[in-house]
């Protein structure tokens, strides 16, 4: 159920549990005494007031929802009343006695109306129970013995319904720790599974940052690959550009694409290449996965040029188009994605491009 | 010989001075470099004033461009082919607009000045790749309307610096890639502030059929 907290479940189950004990005592202990003794005439409508504060409870209680305040105002005056009415009923001298149905009845019904409002609880109980202590001493100067019965009577009953509400208070504190240690590990366990998704997205773009120089590294520490092989040659080439287009992916630069692409450009003229680069059109933004699928293939094209290469970079309104013209016959394999790579081959020379629309 | 072309090279720098002069004089015919200096009174006093072409440094010495000194050559109907150490688009355009028939940076070797200024000396123009790449990156709000094809052939031309390569993947012959980068220049040469240059050049464009006058 969506916005009830573990106490409020708890709480509802609890007043369940106290309307059924209310039902009971009203049906089997307050209904007995009422047909076996002579009452005045306020008992039956008090027993059916009583009656019916149970009855207007129940929907809420049974579905565990809270009780509404007017019903609980009305419900704590009437239940108070009806009290105040069954003990002025009462057979002369029956006061705490078998016959005085009311006196622990009642207490009931507050329990049922106010166990999730202490003070108020307490407020009811205190007028009920003197009221009931006043009629008591009105009807006329007890006797010591009968002082006794009706002390032992008062706190038997009171002490059992506070001690029942002690308990739901524990009960309901108790739940709402164990709700917020359940809430506290899902906060742990979400944020576990966070750190897990971001540890493995950085060891993700690792990957794909450094992406051939790992499998080339061990091929080279296992003798499969040749350092004297054209292809071996080639594929260290790439692995040498892709780190140095990473290493200044991380740059704090006014324009980064070109930072990278120079980058790119730098490591083919270590390698003896002739690279002219061309850069026209003002900086756009470009995005970091973006800028890194545009360059891949340029440094793939400028790893497999043997003696020339020419790099353009074009910014235009609405795309930015960055071509690598190579004396490669290899043509490079383009991925897919956002960005449009086409490579095409006119005898000798490759031309690389790579495209992205920015609107 | 009367019909040799002349040309007076204005740099700050001797050794460029020097090497322009190579390159031009090594071309096939030959261009003779009548004059030189480091100031642009080169072009204006003694053998200079009469040269055919003027290839002008714009950072002579100073900070600044000058911007200036290239309007009053183009005003005087001067023929002047802009030779920048800076690869800078909006310097490049600013030329254009000025009247100057082309715009080379200093990356670009003899391979592009020599036709610039054999193009320049009959008021054509010639669009080296750097500048391609300044028409094609254009963004300002008074730039012509190109065609795709057009601007196709300035992108490539841009990318791959050869006339062959662009017309292989294009489909077209070279001489067809030429027009169509001259039809470009005639369109910016139509924009903006007027100049003598500019105004021979749509001339000649008529002339030879490139554009109609229906397109003015």
């Amino acid at each position: 159920m969506v916005g009830v907290t573990a106490e409020e479940q708890v709480f509802g189950g609890v007043r369940l549990a106290l309307l059924g004990v209310v039902a009971i005592i009203q049906l089997g202990l307050g209904l007995r005494p009422l047909l076996t003794y002579e009452y005045g005439p306020g008992a039956w409508p008090a027993y059916g007031a009583l009656a019916l504060v149970t009855v207007a409870c129940a929907p809420w209680v049974v579905r565990r929802r809270p009780l509404p305040v007017p019903l609980v105002v009305a419900g704590t005056v009437t239940v108070v009343t009806a009290s105040v009415v069954a003990t002025s009923s009462i057979p002369p001298d029956a006061h705490f006695g078998p016959p005085h149905w009311s006196f622990g009845l009642v207490s009931w019904h507050l329990l049922v109306l106010l166990a999730d409002r202490v003070p108020w609880l307490l407020g009811a109980l205190g007028a009920h129970i003197g009221g009931d202590l006043v009629l008591f001493a009105l009807a006329g100067p007890p006797d010591r013995t009968e002082v006794g019965a009706a002390g032992v009577v008062v706190l038997g009953v009171t002490s059992f319904q506070l001690g029942l509400l002690v308990l739901i208070r524990v009960l309901l504190r108790t739940a709402r720790q164990a709700a917020e240690v359940a809430a506290a590990e899902e906060r742990a366990a979400t944020r576990v599974a966070l750190a897990e998704q971001w540890a493995q997205d950085l060891r993700a773009g690792f990957a794909g940052g450094l992406g051939t120089t790992l499998p080339l590294l061990a091929d080279l520490a296992d003798g499969v690959a040749d350092p004297r092989a054209e292809e071996t040659r080639r594929r260290c080439a790439f692995a040498a550009t892709q780190l140095r287009r990473l290493f200044a992916e991380h740059d704090e630069v006014p324009d980064p694409l070109v930072h990278e692409v120079a980058a790119c450009v730098d490591v083919a003229e270590r390698r003896g290449l002739a690279v002219s680069l061309a850069v026209s059109g003002g900086a756009v933004d470009v995005p970091t996965d973006v800028r890194r699928a545009l360059t891949a293939p340029v440094a793939a094209a400028l790893s497999a040029a043997r003696e020339r290469a020419r790099v353009s970079l074009l910014r235009t309104g609405d795309e930015v188009r960055l071509a690598v013209i190579a004396d490669a016959g290899v043509p490079v394999h383009a991925e897919s994605g956002q960005v449009e790579v086409r490579c095409d081959a006119y005898g000798e020379r490759t031309r690389t491009e790579a495209r992205w629309r920015t609107s | 010989m009367a019909d040799q072309l002349s040309v007076v090279v204005v740099d700050d720098h001797p050794a460029v001075r020097a090497g322009v002069a190579y390159w031009l004089s090594s071309g096939e015919p030959p261009i003779r470099v009548v004059a030189d200096g480091e100031d642009v009174k080169a072009a204006w006093l003694g053998a200079g004033a009469d040269a055919d072409v003027v290839v002008l440094d714009l950072h002579l010495g100073g900070p600044t461009p000058a911007l200036g000194d290239l309007r009053r050559l183009v005003e005087a109907g001067r023929r002047v082919v802009v030779y920048s150490m800076r690869a800078d688009d909006e310097i490049a355009l600013q030329c254009l607009e000025l009247g100057a028939l082309c715009y080379l940076t200093k990356a670009e070797g003899a391979e592009h000045l020599v036709p610039a200024v054999r193009a320049a000396a009959e008021g054509r123009p010639y669009t080296p790749p750097s500048l391609a790449g300044a028409l094609a990156g254009d963004r300002s709000d008074a730039r012509p309307a190109l065609s795709a094809r057009e601007a196709e052939v300035l992108v490539e031309w841009f990318q791959s610096e050869s006339k062959d390569f662009v017309a292989r993947r294009l489909g077209i012959s070279v001489s067809t890639v030429n027009s169509h980068l001259e039809r470009i220049r005639i369109k910016y040469a139509m924009i903006g502030r007027e100049a003598p240059t500019k105004a021979a050049l749509v001339a000649r464009a008529i002339q030879d059929g490139l554009i109609g006058v229906d397109d003015l």
